[in-house]
């Protein structure tokens, strides 16, 4: 029973108690910053409230709409033009997806059209000309039961949201969900 | 006799302790030793006490002891890693005293620049030199950047310092750029806002990015206050941090880089000798420094004076209102440049003509690319650079390759800048661009620098039978006696540019304006106060009716002085 002591050779040497403790309070502070790096995040992101912009936003029941088809609405607080469309209700980024200009309706034209550099956009978004270089910017509609606070409809592509029947629904703009206009050819 | 004796003693004790406490405040150099220090003389002690300063000194201990002569030579540097940090002083200092005046809210910050400008002794001066200072600081970085890559400064021992100024680089630009917002005026705002929405091409991180940078989904007053404690605080900690890594090991590692012709090929030996002959940080490095900071302090205090530079600041924010040619700032001016390349067209095209036709557009989203993708591969590059070339040479001409790209790149990043202009390749209706270059929203421009007096009444039609002066019986002066010349040569340039675009054939459609009726209508307001109307009716090139643009202008007597 001559055992040789086990781990002679010098870059064979085993973890002992202090090595070990010293990994042990390196590994906890590397996760505490792991930790302060999440906190931070959190700290550091906004928070939206209802009825502000990045929040949810409630234009009114679907009676009190303008007539379908009528010049767009501009709600400038919370940065979008309300557009019933005879496909239904669009709620649009008052930004011009060119280059950030805020562009106006041109109601002899029936248009919107930027001032910057003369983009062009039907009412429901859609790009007609120059530069830019999209559709604009949509948000998701939604539909509520004011009641039970229950979504009646969706329009989670931010598309034309159809008006419902119900006369006591309520028209809801989500603008922390911004839907990009899609690329024309 | 006893008594003078005592006298004697009584000053040289005196002179000891002088000399004693002397030595304590300069962490030993005595008085004689500092007198040789001032006049260039050799050390008066052995072992050489200016030696021991950068031991015991903590503001020294940063500071080399020597560089070689031959690293020092004036072309080799053009010393432009000192002016870079030279301008970073001046903006820590300037910086601290304008936060005395300075709020950071959208309400007070325009304000508390007026008052700064118009009601605090030397506000203006102080914030001029900010701005230069910060202008200064980024062209000397780049400089700095450019040298080093041009001698070969970033081989073997000295890639680390290479990096370490990629990341000051880097620092540099995102303390100008958050700077850039705090006055809160229109420029600001919308140089920022579009600075910003830059990042908004990156995937995944980039809206979450933008929304922790700005506080909100748009500049606000959370994000005028983010990016002012950015700018005072966290940045400036990081400079300084970061900095004082990349000096220590110029100074204490591998010093500054000697010229190639010292190193490389048959340097005589007498030669290499007299280059690596040191010159000591005491005296004579410091007092060249002495001289360059005061050169420097001339050079930036008289820019702000003699020169009149000034720091612009236009309308305040409105958030609700886009400028026209909003531009980033200067050194973000590539980066919007290449935001108008488009790649998938560019590959479509070239693909076209050799008879391929493909659909890339949906592939590839330019902004993401061109934003993003794009710069992130050049950073990489430039962080590599030491790793890449391994060309041993650092001459010029043993090293064609790298220096033919270097020269290159350069070049690519001012045509890219000259494209990020908002002349460049965006569609302004004619119209609109006329009366913005004479009269720009922002700014003064050709018609508000005609002087006061010489906007007589009247109606300017372009194209009617125009008199060679406009107001003949005009006296507007002891210099000009008769006529209003600003005010004619401002119209002529209307009626030029009115004509070129109704009558040059071959011209894009948002540059023509057909059958164009224009005016230019000066009326008397108010006491002190005209009304400049610019009125020009043309037929739509493509639907055929008939359009009006028109823009108001107001300009009081003493605008100048607002």
């Amino acid at each position: 029973m001559t055992a040789k002591p086990t781990n002679a050779s010098p870059e064979k040497k085993q973890v002992n108690r202090r090595e070990f403790l010293n990994i042990a309070w390196l590994a906890s502070l590397g996760f505490l910053t792991l930790n302060l790096g999440g906190v931070s995040y959190f700290f550091a992101m906004p928070r939206f409230k209802e009825g502000e912009f990045g929040g949810t936003y409630t234009v009114g029941k679907v009676t009190e709409l303008p007539p379908a088809g009528s010049a767009p609405v501009n709600y400038p607080k919370v940065k979008l033009w309300l557009s019933n469309t005879p496909e239904g209700v669009a709620a649009l980024y008052k930004v011009c997806t060119h280059l950030g200009c805020l562009y106006n309706w041109n109601s002899q034209d029936n248009k919107f059209i930027c001032p910057c550099h003369g983009s062009e956009f039907e009412a429901n978004g859609t790009y007609i000309q120059g530069p830019a270089p999209r559709s604009l910017d949509r948000f998701v509609v939604q539909m509520v039961n004011p009641d039970s606070g229950e979504v009646l409809a969706e329009s989670a592509d931010g598309s034309p949201l159809p008006v419902p029947n119900d006369p006591n629904a309520v028209v809801r703009v989500d603008t922390g969900r911004r839907v990009t206009g899609s690329t024309h050819a | 006799m006893l008594k003078s004796a005592n006298f004697q003693d009584l000053r040289k004790k005196a002179a000891e302790a002088l000399d004693y406490r002397v030595r304590m405040i300069t962490a030993g150099l005595g008085l004689d030793e500092l007198r040789a220090v001032m006049r260039g003389d050799p050390p008066t002690e052995k072992p050489n006490p200016r030696y021991k300063v950068h031991t015991t000194s903590f503001l020294f201990h940063i500071r080399p002891r020597y560089y070689e002569k031959g690293s020092t030579i004036l072309t080799h540097t053009f010393r432009l890693g000192f002016f870079t940090s030279l301008f970073f002083f001046i903006e820590l200092f300037t910086g601290l005293i304008l936060m005395i005046y300075y709020t950071p809210s959208p309400s007070e910050a325009y304000g508390s620049i007026l008052e700064l400008l118009s009601n605090v002794p030397y506000g203006q001066v102080l914030r001029d030199m900010h701005r230069l200072g910060a202008e200064g600081m980024v062209i000397f970085t780049v400089l700095h950047m450019l040298r080093t890559y041009l001698t070969g400064s970033y081989k073997k021992d000295r890639s680390f310092t290479w990096m370490t100024g990629l990341v000051l680089l880097l620092i540099t630009l995102v303390l100008s750029f958050s700077g850039y917002l705090l006055p809160w005026d229109q420029l600001a705002y919308w140089a920022v806002t579009i600075g910003t929405s830059m990042f908004e091409a990156a995937p995944l991180i980039g809206t979450q990015i933008n929304l922790i940078a700005r506080g909100a989904p748009d500049i606000g007053a959370n994000g005028l206050l983010r990016f002012y404690l950015l700018h005072v605080v966290l940045l400036p900690l990081a400079a300084i941090l970061v900095i004082s890594i990349h000096y220590y090991k110029v100074s204490r590692e591998h010093g500054i880089s000697l010229p190639a012709k010292f190193e490389e090929g048959n340097v005589p030996p007498e030669a290499k000798k007299e280059a690596k002959q040191r010159i000591d940080f005491i005296p004579d490095l410091l007092t060249h420094e002495v001289f360059l900071t005061a050169l420097g302090l001339f050079i930036l205090t008289a820019a702000v004076t003699v020169f009149g530079y000034r720091a612009a600041l236009e309308h305040v924010a409105n958030p609700q209102v886009t400028p026209l040619d909003t531009k980033a700032p200067w050194y973000f001016w590539w980066l919007q440049g290449m935001l108008k390349v488009d790649p998938a067209s560019i590959i479509e095209g070239l693909l076209g003509a050799v008879g391929l036709k493909v659909e890339l557009s949906a592939l590839l989203n330019s902004k993401q690319i061109m934003g993003i993708v794009i710069p992130t591969i050049l950073a990489g590059l430039l962080v590599s650079i030491p790793y890449i070339d391994r060309n041993p040479h650092r001459s010029l001409f043993k090293r064609p390759v790298a220096v033919g790209l270097g020269l290159l790149f350069t070049l690519v990043v001012l045509v890219l800048s000259y494209m990020g202009l908002p002349q460049y390749a965006i569609k302004t209706p004619v119209a609109t661009r006329i009366v913005q270059d004479l009269a720009p929203e922002e700014g003064l421009g050709p018609l508000r620098s005609v002087p006061f007096e010489q906007l007589v009444a009247g109606v300017y039609e372009v194209g009617a039978a125009t008199p060679r002066e406009l107001c003949p019986g005009l006296i507007t002066g002891p210099e000009t006696p008769a006529g209003c010349p600003e005010l004619t040569e401002v119209f002529a340039e209307y009626s030029e540019r009115i004509n070129h675009a109704a009558n040059t054939p071959g011209l894009e459609n948002f540059e023509r304006l057909p059958n164009a009726q224009a005016v230019m209508l000066i009326e008397d307001w108010q006491v002190d106060l005209k009304k400049i109307t610019m009125r020009i009716n043309y037929d739509d090139p493509v639907s055929g009716k008939l359009k009006t643009y028109e823009r108001h202008i107001f300009l009081h007597r003493h605008h100048g002085a607002e």
